[in-house]
């Protein structure tokens, strides 16, 4: 099963089964700045009761859903992991988490369509704010290298108030800035 | 004698501005869902790289050998990006 499929296996069971989801991390940034390789896809999910089991059924034959939540410590959130049969794709399912800005940016969440199923991902703002927490949590170079890729894309197109407003509460202007000014030599 | 043009650090600056922005460009232009399937296939396209590497390095390995090795280097990748 190649990796693209996987993806659209899991969407496909996610609307079967009904539950509200949006697909963060990597793939948000792809749709909004420039597209890298990716070998897991983040998803977040409002689940109601039983519906992960709903879920594991629906894609017996094609994905392996670990039933067993996990729990990720640097967004303090509960997760599931899935994984191709081969075991080289993995899709992580993190559970709505109480997290004002989550909870903002899930209800702020766009549509768009893949092979004619619906898919929801966060606003491009939405995208940098999240990115921009984590690099001041990790100091990854990848959510660097994301989040300006998605200004440079996006350029004028983006709620700087909104995004201001967010990168202040957690802390994390000072990043956001350091970042733009590094695109002022691409005259992007 | 043949001369190639020296690469100035200007030189090389403007080259990958331009490149920069042309990738912008392209990225401007492409569909939500080319930009949405471009991550996992970009990933399927760079494990085959990485299968051709780990049989030039292991020629008598067979194909499920090869998978192994490629499932250990992924999880290696896996914990490097989380650990940095």
């Amino acid at each position: 099963m190649t990796s693209d499929a996987a993806v659209q296996a899991v969407l496909d069971g996610l609307n079967a089964v009904g539950i509200p989801f949006m697909v963060v991390g990597s793939f948000s940034s792809n749709i909004y700045g420039l597209a890298r390789s990716t070998q897991d896809v983040d998803i977040v999910v409002q689940l109601q009761s039983g519906q992960i089991q709903q879920l594991a059924n629906v894609l017996a034959v094609e994905l392996q859903l670990d039933p067993q939540p996990r729990f990720e410590t640097v967004t303090m959130t509960t997760y599931f992991v899935l994984h191709t049969r081969e075991g080289k794709f993995r899709i992580e399912l993190f559970v709505l988490s109480d997290d004002p800005h989550d909870e903002t940016r899930f209800a702020r969440r766009v549509q768009g369509m893949v092979a004619g199923r619906p898919v929801w991902v966060p606003t491009a703002e939405d995208v940098i704010i999240t990115k921009v927490r984590w690099y001041g949590t990790d100091r990854r170079n990848k959510d660097w290298d994301d989040v300006r890729n998605v200004i440079a894309v996006q350029q004028n197109r983006l709620d700087w108030d909104y995004i201001h407003r967010w990168c202040d509460l957690h802390g994390s202007r000072e990043h956001l800035d350091a970042i733009r000014k590094s695109l002022e030599s691409t005259n992007m | 004698m043949h001369k190639s043009a020296s690469l100035t650090n200007d030189g090389i600056r403007e080259l990958s501005q331009a490149i920069y922005r042309d990738k912008i460009s392209r990225a401007r232009r492409a569909s939500f869902e080319e930009k949405f399937l471009a991550g996992p296939q970009l990933f399927d396209y760079a494990c085959g790289i990485m299968c051709a590497g780990i049989r030039m390095q292991n020629p008598g390995a067979t194909d499920e050998e090869v998978d192994r090795i490629l499932k250990v280097r992924l999880e290696l990748q896996r914990r490097l990006e989380k650990a940095r």
